[in-house]
């Protein structure tokens, strides 16, 4: 539960992709096949006289070159730029604030929750089961709304529904506390600690 | 911040639509990785071309190559490299391409499930699902820890054990517990169960 732009990270890799097999397949075509080569000759040829002719009607009169690499070095400034906000965006939306209150009801100020509250008091709660070995809570907005990500690493071979229900019963204790329900994704995981550690044996 | 607007979001069905969303999320890959490759991978050439480009626009001598000759390089191209070395390259780039194509395309799914649970959603990831079913599938056996392997994969549960020399296993008994275990996760669509008892046993521990 973040703000991750899935779609835009899938959109983006498969125009890369498709870009770069394609410059990959033109090379392995022009090696494969000698016979291609005229027609690459000739397609490039063209489009090279293309950009001449380009280049020469952009030339200003007195200059050496066309403006066209200004443009063309402001374009590839953007694309770094726009690259860099991409990579930016990835795992984003970590919140601190859980919920807050602005509804106009007369008095004055507004009430705000700090992602601290919910997230400490969940963890204290769930570190006191036996069968719970770690447990990370922390607050994601997802689609403006702020929500509660619940990582618990049980030991191994306890039941996941088990854990699953006690974690649902402290969410719904914490439900009451705060006075609101807050999205909840509650992860069940492994880690090494618990792949090595001892089985719980009584139940 | 739009305060007001978060129980409006969460409640009712827009809630429901809200967390099968977030269970889509949480059971797929966001392909983060792939994407930050791929930014600094495009970064690194626009990098380069906008130098090029620069030393053009201020009239300078380029610095590795002259975007003209280069032009007249590719025109050339086929008789300028050796084959092997322009197919192995282009090959490589291919299988690049490939590879980001693929990660944009496929469904990317985690080795997760949802469980039901009365409150958000719940995932487990398979290996914590497989260590409950071995357990069950162990102690109905009466066998250790080291003589069952269970994986767990989105369709299919396999059960291999190795029964004690001496105390035979039923494979049906075997099979009933861990489909119950699987009942009672509730997980959907329930998923099938293989049970494969070896025939050779281990010296008794």
């Amino acid at each position: 539960m973040n703000e991750t732009p899935r779609a835009l990270n899938r959109v983006l890799l498969t125009l890369i992709g498709l870009l770069l097999a394609a410059v990959g397949a033109t090379a392995v075509a022009l090696a494969a096949a000698p016979a291609l080569a005229g027609t690459w000759h000739a397609v490039t040829r063209r489009a090279g006289a293309g950009v001449e002719n380009v280049l020469a009607a952009t030339t200003l009169p007195g200059q050496r070159d066309s403006w066209l690499w200004i443009v063309l070095a402001l374009v590839m400034l953007v694309l770094i730029v726009l690259m860099i906000a991409w990579v930016a965006q990835q795992g984003k939306g970590r919140a601190s604030t859980l919920a807050a209150d602005y509804n106009d009801d007369g008095g004055p100020g507004t009430v705000e929750l700090g992602a601290a509250v919910a997230e400490q008091a969940l963890k204290a709660a769930l570190l006191e089961h036996e069968e719970i070995l770690h447990a990370t809570v922390a607050t994601y907005e997802f689609r403006g709304t702020p929500g509660l990500r619940i990582r618990v690493l049980p030991r191994k071979g306890v039941p996941p529904y088990l854990v699953a229900e006690q974690v649902s019963d402290l969410v719904e204790a914490l439900d009451l506390v705060i006075g609101r329900e807050t999205p909840v994704v509650i992860s069940i995981g492994t880690s090494a600690r618990a792949r090595l550690g001892r089985t719980e044996r009584v139940h | 911040m739009s305060g007001t607007d978060y129980q409006k979001q969460y409640d009712g069905q827009a809630g429901d639509r809200f967390n099968d969303r977030l269970a889509v999320r949480e059971t797929r890959s966001s392909r983060a990785p792939a994407a930050i490759i791929a930014a600094v991978l495009v970064s690194l050439i626009c990098l380069y071309v906008l130098l090029e480009a620069a030393l053009k626009a201020i009239g300078q001598p380029a610095w590795l190559l002259e975007p003209r000759d280069f032009a007249a390089w590719l025109n050339q191209l086929p008789q300028n490299v050796p084959p092997l070395i322009l197919g192995t390259s282009g090959v490589l780039i291919l299988f690049a391409g490939l590879f980001f194509f693929l990660q944009g395309v496929l469904p990317g799914h985690l080795h997760r499930h949802v469980l039901p649970s009365r409150r958000g959603i719940a995932v487990v990831d398979d290996e914590v699902l497989a260590s409950s079913l071995a357990r069950r599938a162990r102690t109905r056996a009466n066998v250790t820890e080291d003589q069952v392997l269970v994986t767990v994969s989105r369709t299919l549960v396999e059960v291999q054990l190795r029964p004690t020399s001496g105390i035979p296993v039923e494979e049906s008994a075997i099979q009933s517990v861990v489909e119950d275990e699987l009942l009672r996760s509730h997980i959907d669509p329930m998923p099938e169960v293989r049970v494969r008892v070896s025939t050779s046993g281990v010296v008794g521990q």
